[in-house]
């Protein structure tokens, strides 16, 4: 059985290019614009990791994290991509279940082996 | 002189008076002494007695009709108020000695005089000029914008200038000598100078950073703290001098070039994800539909404009507002500018299939401004309008006569803007959170605009919006009569 990942970002060549990369490998991949959407998807789909990007209108990554988090059990393990990384307060990630935090520019092949190695994990590793 | 020998004469008077009187009175009371000495004493008594009177009288008396003179002429002397020699110094006697030492005693007390009238003068003229330096240290003390405090010995109030008035909310007049702690609310404050008379002697100079109150009107000071270090071994506080430099905008400028950089290097660093990602992908052969890889280079084309457009963006505007950019004023007719604007902006209306409207009014409105920086500030605002009106929408371009004022009024009926934005839309880089899905922009074409209309030609911006119905910017210039 595939795993589902969910891909979120307002920037859409962004959102495309990764859910591109991950299909490539056999993974099954739903695409948010926004943090919104992205949050809709989640409950409805149920995905096994997510990567999102930090800015986005609406619905900023961490708060789609953390209300996920509150939504379902243990969250939804997650990548969280930016362009602000290290400006980044790690008090910010306490608690949340955001396994890496990758900057852009970013190589979607790192983007695949470290989603690929994170899957191979037990879960609530 | 003559003092003396007064005093020499009533002395010897009461001496031999009185040794004689004693003497006589002597063998009254011994009854056992044998008769020859008793009248021996007797007689020396007597004798005594007759002698201190003799020699009293002898010794005090002077010449009279001399003294009368010294007298009269130390009388007329006083009457005129006049000080110098006094005394004959003919005579040879002991008159004519005194006369000469009085003399010269007195030269002596004129010279004094003269000297002490002399120094007096000085001094006053010293005082003068150390008040005129104290009043002219006080106003500037007065005059300087920073706030200046200066407590005493026991932490009370001595000098304190208006901009400590206005800073602390004091009455210098009323508060000077009263206790800090009844003059100053501020627990902070009280606690930096309260810190400064503990540790002074150790740390005599400080700067430290103060924050007063809280929320938009929190104002940071800078606090320049001097301890006054007194005694031999300087073991002795006799007072502090605090200075308050407000840095509340120093620091709010710090914070916006900080963020400025951030936003900047966020906004570079975006498009730049997009072409290393596509350019990879390409690279790893993950692209084989000819028509896929197209459309990856036009994104890597398309992404690489966008780069080069906000430099493009972010130079121009700093150049802008750093005046760089030469201001060309000219009379002009702002309807040929919205002709233009409108005709540019035509083609991506009509992809989009937006009804864009321009409604001129047949009088030329005549402004004073600079048709090229003009052209650019109003093409931005419709072209936001056009990119954040959904497909099928509405974009109305119109002027009208205002207050003396030229007003370019564009309104749309397209995504609008949450009311909790509309005055931070003309900040660098703000993107409202409910602008849809429309094509990113740079994020500084409003605050471009809002440059050109405010500073460069003292005019006004202001937009009304509502969510879901659309948004109207009025753009207002100064019109030419």
């Amino acid at each position: 059985m595939s795993r589902k990942v969910l891909v979120a970002d307002d920037e859409a060549p962004i959102a495309n290019v990764v859910a591109m990369k991950l299909r490539a490998a056999g993974l099954e991949v739903t695409v948010a614009f926004d943090g919104g959407e992205a949050y809709e998807r989640a409950l409805a789909d149920r995905p096994d990791f997510m990567i999102t990007d930090l800015q986005m209108p609406g619905m900023s990554g961490l708060e789609l994290c953390a209300r996920l988090a509150a939504e379902l059990a243990g969250g939804v393990p997650t990548i969280l991509l930016t362009a602000k990384g290290f400006e980044l307060d790690p008090s910010t990630l306490a608690g949340l279940p955001i396994r890496r935090v990758m900057t852009k520019p970013f190589s979607p092949r790192e983007l695949l082996a470290t989603v690929q190695e994170l899957l191979a994990l037990p879960a609530g590793a | 002189m003559i003092e003396v020998r007064r005093i020499a004469a009533v002395v010897l008077l009461f001496l031999g008076v009185g040794v004689g009187l004693h003497l006589l009175m002597t063998p009254l009371r011994d009854a056992g002494q044998p008769a020859t000495i008793k009248a021996m004493t007797l007689a020396c008594g007597l004798a005594l007695a007759v002698l201190g009177i003799i020699g009293g009288y002898l010794v005090a008396r002077v010449p009279k009709e001399r003294i009368g003179a010294v007298s009269a002429y130390l009388e007329g002397m006083v009457r005129k108020g006049a000080i110098g020699l006094v005394l004959s110094e003919s005579e040879a006697d002991a008159l004519g000695r005194l006369g000469h030492a009085v003399n010269r005693y007195m030269t002596f007390v004129k010279d004094e005089i003269e000297q002490t009238h002399l120094t007096a003068k000085e001094r006053q003229i010293q005082i003068k000029v150390l008040e005129a330096e104290r009043r002219h240290i006080e106003s500037v003390i007065h005059a300087i914008s920073d706030a200046v405090l200066v407590t005493g010995a026991f932490g009370d109030l001595i000098l304190a200038n208006e901009a400590a008035e206005r800073v602390f909310h004091f009455r210098f007049e009323t508060s000077v000598r009263k206790p800090i702690e009844e003059v100053i609310t501020d627990k902070g404050f009280l606690a930096i100078l309260q810190e400064m008379r503990e540790t002074g002697l150790f740390v005599p100079h400080r700067t430290v950073e103060w924050v007063q109150g809280g929320g938009e009107n929190a104002r940071t000071w800078r606090v320049i703290l001097n301890t006054v270090v007194e005694g031999k071994k300087r073991e002795r506080i006799s007072g502090a001098v605090a200075v308050l430099h407000d840095v509340t905008k120093e620091k709010e400028i710090a914070r916006m070039k900080s963020d400025f950089v951030s936003n900047v290097s966020h906004e570079l660093k975006t498009p730049l994800a997009s072409i290393k990602a596509y350019v990879e992908m390409l690279i790893d052969g993950e692209v084989q539909d000819p028509a896929q890889s197209r459309e990856f280079f036009q994104t890597i084309a398309s992404e690489t404009d966008r780069m080069s457009r906000l430099i493009d963006n972010i130079l121009n505007l700093s150049r802008l507002e750093s005046g760089l950019v030469p201001v060309n004023k000219t009379d002009l007719a702002v309807t040929e500018i919205l002709r233009d604007v409108s005709e540019v902006m035509t083609p991506q209306a009509v992809q989009k299939n937006i009804r864009l409207e321009t409604d001129l009014a047949p009088v030329f409105f005549r402004i004073h401004g600079d048709r090229d920086m003009l052209y650019q500030a109003v093409l931005n605002v419709v072209s936001n309008a056009v990119k954040y009106t959904p497909d099928g929408g509405k974009v109305r371009v119109s002027t009208y006569l205002s207050d003396g004022s030229v007003v370019v009024e564009v309104a749309d009926n397209g995504y609008g803007i949450p009311p909790e934005d509309a005055h931070r839309i003309f900040e660098k880089f703000f993107r409202s959170g409910h602008s849809g899905k429309a094509a990113p922009g740079t994020g500084l074409g409003l605050a471009l605009v809002k440059h050109v209309i405010e500073v460069v030609h003292g005019g006004r911006i202001d937009v009304e919006s509502e969510i879901g119905r659309g948004s109207t910017f009025r753009l207002a210039l100064p019109a030419v009569r």
